[in-house]
């Protein structure tokens, strides 16, 4: 089907996500990451903001804090800056540059800055690269898988393995995409590894963001996958990616070193369920777990229970292009209508889709979705569901109105059913009002 | 390309006009936190509530930064829609502006809103757009105010960003309307955004007082009300010296006295009362104010008992970003809590010293926005609570640090004597939590002895 777009100049409560946010996320889910959003104060700022809002959690960013005659005469001073003032006072093993709209039009140079600088100081051991994440390209989505990219690229940069690695065929590396909550990856961890698979994800916020008190507060970020795992997944047999997005990364491994991979595109409901477990136990050999038989039983009984809930009933979706796609495919499981589907870009993937997406924002889902029952994006739409009348479902990105979403699983079994459960919850709720202010009272 | 402030301006940065000021320092990359210029003229315009408030340029600037406010409306709530112009790569290459004037006229044609804001950001910036033009082409086609903010991220702080919004209310909106009826008692607040409600609370108090609150400078406020700013009989600046140029320059061109003031602690309320009184000259409401503070000191006392007896004696680190610091000191003091740490990080020279006037000489001046000099205060001062913004508010969880929130994205109100007895209850219940002895009591499996050897 063909992707539409309303016609409008304007952006009317915007459902895009900056690119840069998602380049900050990815480095969350790397061990003692820093990243340094080469742009102005706001721009790091906003995102740190937004993030700690939404996951709860302290955020590790810096800036290079430019200012408006930086910008135009020497940017990369600051940039300069900015990594001493990071490397001597934190010595963190990992940074990201991440350039912003601000580096990007006024065509600072910082890749080769980098390179200098590394080559100056000497700069073994640790993993810094850069990605350049302009604001009017994209969203988080793209932000957040370009910046998996530069690392495994780079990661494959410093091992330097062409061609001689000891493949461990017992070890997958996971990449999980940016819809995914730590809730998601652990569960996906959990998956992967119960077929006897040693698993590696790249990046791993579920050690990281899900919340944790082991080590106190500290600038840099406070869990996620370690640099010499990081170092180790390049020996995986196997790359897994979940989300269309992160076929790129995937890529990145096969073409340099030959690993094969393998990309699901939907991670949400019955059917990207099987297709997990069953590829699993054809890969491995090994016979799928009882309790994700019993998790599937379960599955389908609490869809048989919820189905009289979801009977006629619509609704909307407003989401990144990848999950979207996931979302839409779990409806279409629960047999809901989808009065509107809107992705925050276009993808090939959304694209791709049989149903008809359209891009926009959370007005274009206001409007197109009228009269659904159920809207499901993030706490942005909580006014536009109020307005036309909707159950509201928080999901993706940011959701503040709800304690410990970031922990939310919507994968594999169990997640297509806490997520059956708690939409169904919603639309039996709103039935509820719609019955009381109904009653007559004398 | 023409540097969008002059350098003049620039020393002064800071948001005081007063001349002895010191520049605000240029932010260190690598060891910088807090938002841009942009962010702070969104802080000091959002709160007029029925304007709609357009964001040009890439779309991150508007859609990272909607909805991230705790600015309470009684009414209208288009401010709250997030409008971008959401420039992408051909509109950089080819200019923005007609996108500009589309998505000016499609939000006057849609939402007919009394006025429309439009905020620059770096990138438009530094293209070159001419939004001032656009703006008042527009606005005279319009035949509705369509006023340009002029404060790009890459100016400088937050701080200069209220500065510039006030500038632009300045130059566009205060003295374009008249009040629907003379008001002699009006009073303007300027600074005052209604974070959690805080201006209902004000306002029910300047009413009981027979005080007029003639314009909201800008919580909660209408776009028509600022436009009459220029009648109020006084000023009060709120603890908010960003916006203390606005009131000095209402002074010289209307002849408006002013004062600066705060609503946090009981002391400060009444100050702030009275002060009002006395600038309106009028004998008869000074009695009434009088009898009202009075009366309210006193109910106010009898209800802190209670948490007074808790309160007394703790310590707390005080991190608000400057330029709170010192109103939120005397409300602590009022509660009997010691303040041994304090940020003095945005903080002109006088704030500075209004802290020093208020906190003992043994207090921590912290300087710096890093987390970790703030918490590495509560460990050495042994402090029992952290009050700071939603920013640090993790930070203090991850160190198990009892924490009350007091910046913007708050959803309680401080202010006034039912604020403080607010405050005072929930300074209280964040730190008598069950969740701290649990919290720092390890696994069973972890304690030494649990096991047999
Ligand atoms: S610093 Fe500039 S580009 Fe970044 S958020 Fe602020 S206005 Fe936008």
């Amino acid at each position: 089907m063909t992707v539409k777009r309303r016609s409008k100049p304007v952006s009317v409560n915007p459902l895009k996500i900056g690119q840069s946010l998602g380049g900050v996320l990815a480095m969350q889910g790397c061990y003692r990451a820093m990243p340094i959003v080469h742009g102005s104060q706001g721009c790091s700022a906003f995102p740190k903001a937004l993030l700690t809002r939404h996951f709860r959690e302290p955020i590790a960013v810096q800036t290079s804090a430019l200012q408006e005659m930086d910008v135009i005469f020497d940017a990369n001073r600051n940039l300069e800056e900015a990594l001493n003032a990071v490397l001597s006072k934190h010595r963190p093993d990992i940074i990201g540059i991440i350039g912003t709209e601000l580096t990007d039009v006024a065509g600072v140079d910082y890749q080769s800055m980098l390179k200098s600088y590394k080559r100056e100081r000497n700069m073994r051991g640790g993993l810094a690269f850069s990605v350049t994440l302009p604001d009017f390209r994209g969203s988080l989505e793209s932000g957040f898988s370009v910046t998996v990219e530069a690392m495994v690229d780079e990661l494959i940069q410093q091992a330097g393995l062409r061609g001689q690695r000891n493949v461990n065929s017992r070890q997958i590396t996971l990449l999980p995409g940016s819809y995914l909550t730590p809730g998601d990856v652990m569960e996906l961890k959990e998956i992967v590894s119960s077929f006897g698979f040693e698993v590696i994800a790249l990046p791993d916020i579920s050690t990281s963001l899900s919340g944790h008190l082991l080590t106190g507060f500290s600038p840099l970020t406070r869990g996620g996958v370690p640099l010499d795992s990081m170092l180790q997944s390049l020996q995986s047999g196997l790359t897994i990616a979940f989300g269309a997005s992160m076929e790129r990364p995937a890529r990145r491994l096969h073409n340099a070193l030959g690993t094969p991979y393998k990309v699901f595109q939907g991670t949400m409901g019955l059917k990207a369920s099987d297709e997990l477990l069953n590829f699993l136990h054809q890969i491995s050999g090994v016979p799928v777990p009882i309790r994700y038989c019993w998790q599937r039983e379960n599955l389908l009984d609490c869809m048989l229970d919820a189905h009289f809930q979801f009977a006629g009933v619509s609704a909307l979706a407003a989401l990144e292009p990848d999950h979207l796609r996931s979302v839409s495919e779990w409806l279409e499981e629960l047999g809901v209508e989808q009065k509107a589907l809107v992705a925050s870009c276009e993808t090939p993937a959304v694209a791709e889709m049989e149903r008809e997406v359209w891009v926009g924002d959370l007005d274009d889902a206001e409007v197109l979705g009228s009269g659904a029952d159920l809207w499901i994006s993030s706490s942005h739409g909580i006014a536009g569901a109020e307005r036309i009348g909707a159950a509201f479902l928080p999901a993706g990105f940011p959701i503040w109105d709800e304690l410990g979403s970031y922990m939310n699983v919507s994968v594999g079994y169990r997640g297509a059913m806490e997520w059956t459960n708690k939409a169904g919850n919603l639309l039996m709720r709103r039935e509820a009002e719609h019955r009381e202010s109904r009653v007559r009272h004398r | 390309m023409e540097p969008i402030r002059k350098e003049e301006l620039d020393d002064q940065a800071c948001g005081s006009m007063a001349p002895k000021s010191k520049p605000c320092p240029r932010p260190k990359p690598g060891e910088a936190a807090g938002g841009c210029s942009f962010d702070g003229a969104q802080i000091t315009l959002l709160p007029i509530m029925d304007a709609a408030h357009l964001v040009h340029g890439p779309v991150a600037c508007a859609g990272n930064s909607w909805e991230s406010r705790g600015s309470l409306s009684s009414g209208p709530s288009l401010s709250q829609y997030g409008f971008a112009t959401d420039l992408g790569n051909n509109d950089i290459i080819f200019g923005g502006e007609k996108k500009l004037r589309d998505s000016i006229d499609y939000i006057a044609g849609r939402f007919t809103p009394p006025a429309i804001f439009v905020y620059s950001t770096c990138v438009t910036a530094l293209i070159g757009e001419d939004m001032d033009a656009v703006c008042k082409e527009a606005s005279d086609r319009l035949g509705i105010p369509i006023v340009p903010v002029n404060s790009p991220g890459f100016v400088g702080s937050k701080n200069l960003g209220n500065r510039l919004a006030g500038d632009a209310l300045l130059q566009y909106v205060i003295g374009t309307g008249e009040p629907e009826q003379e008001t002699p008692l009006g009073v303007n607040l300027i600074g005052e955004y209604n974070i959690a409600g805080e201006m209902w609370d004000i306002e029910k108090l300047m009413n009981q007082a027979g005080i007029t609150l003639l314009s909201r400078i800008t919580g909660d406020a209408r776009y028509k009300e600022i436009t009459w700013a220029h009648r109020a009989k006084a000023n009060m600046v709120v603890c908010s010296r960003a916006l203390l140029g606005l009131a000095k320059q209402m002074e010289s061109k209307y002849g408006i006295p002013y004062f600066e003031g705060s609503f946090y602690g009981a002391k400060e309320t009444t100050y702030s009362l009275r002060q009002m009184a006395f600038l309106l000259n009028d004998r008869e409401m000074e009695r009434r104010v009088d009898r009202l503070t009075e009366r309210e000191e006193n109910r106010l006392a009898h209800d802190l008992r209670p948490y007074r007896k808790i309160l007394k004696g703790k310590k707390a680190v005080l991190y608000t970003g400057g330029v709170k610091s010192w109103s939120v000191i005397s409300a602590l003091k009022e509660l009997g809590i010691q303040v041994v740490g304090v940020g003095t990080n945005k903080s002109s020279d006088e704030d500075v010293q209004r802290i020093a006037d208020r906190v003992g000489d043994d207090t921590e001046y912290i300087p710096e926005g890093g987390a970790s000099r703030i918490i590495k205060t509560v460990r050495e001062r042994k402090a029992d609570i952290m009050i700071a913004g939603g920013r640090n508010m993790y930070v203090a969880m991850k160190e198990q640090i009892p924490f009350v929130d007091i910046n913007q994205e708050r959803h309680k109100a401080y202010a006034g004597y039912e604020g403080l007895l607010r405050l005072a209850k929930e300074l209280v219940d964040s730190m008598v939590n069950p969740i701290w002895k649990l919290a720092s009591s390890p696994a069973p499996w972890d304690k030494e002895g649990s096991y047999d050897r």
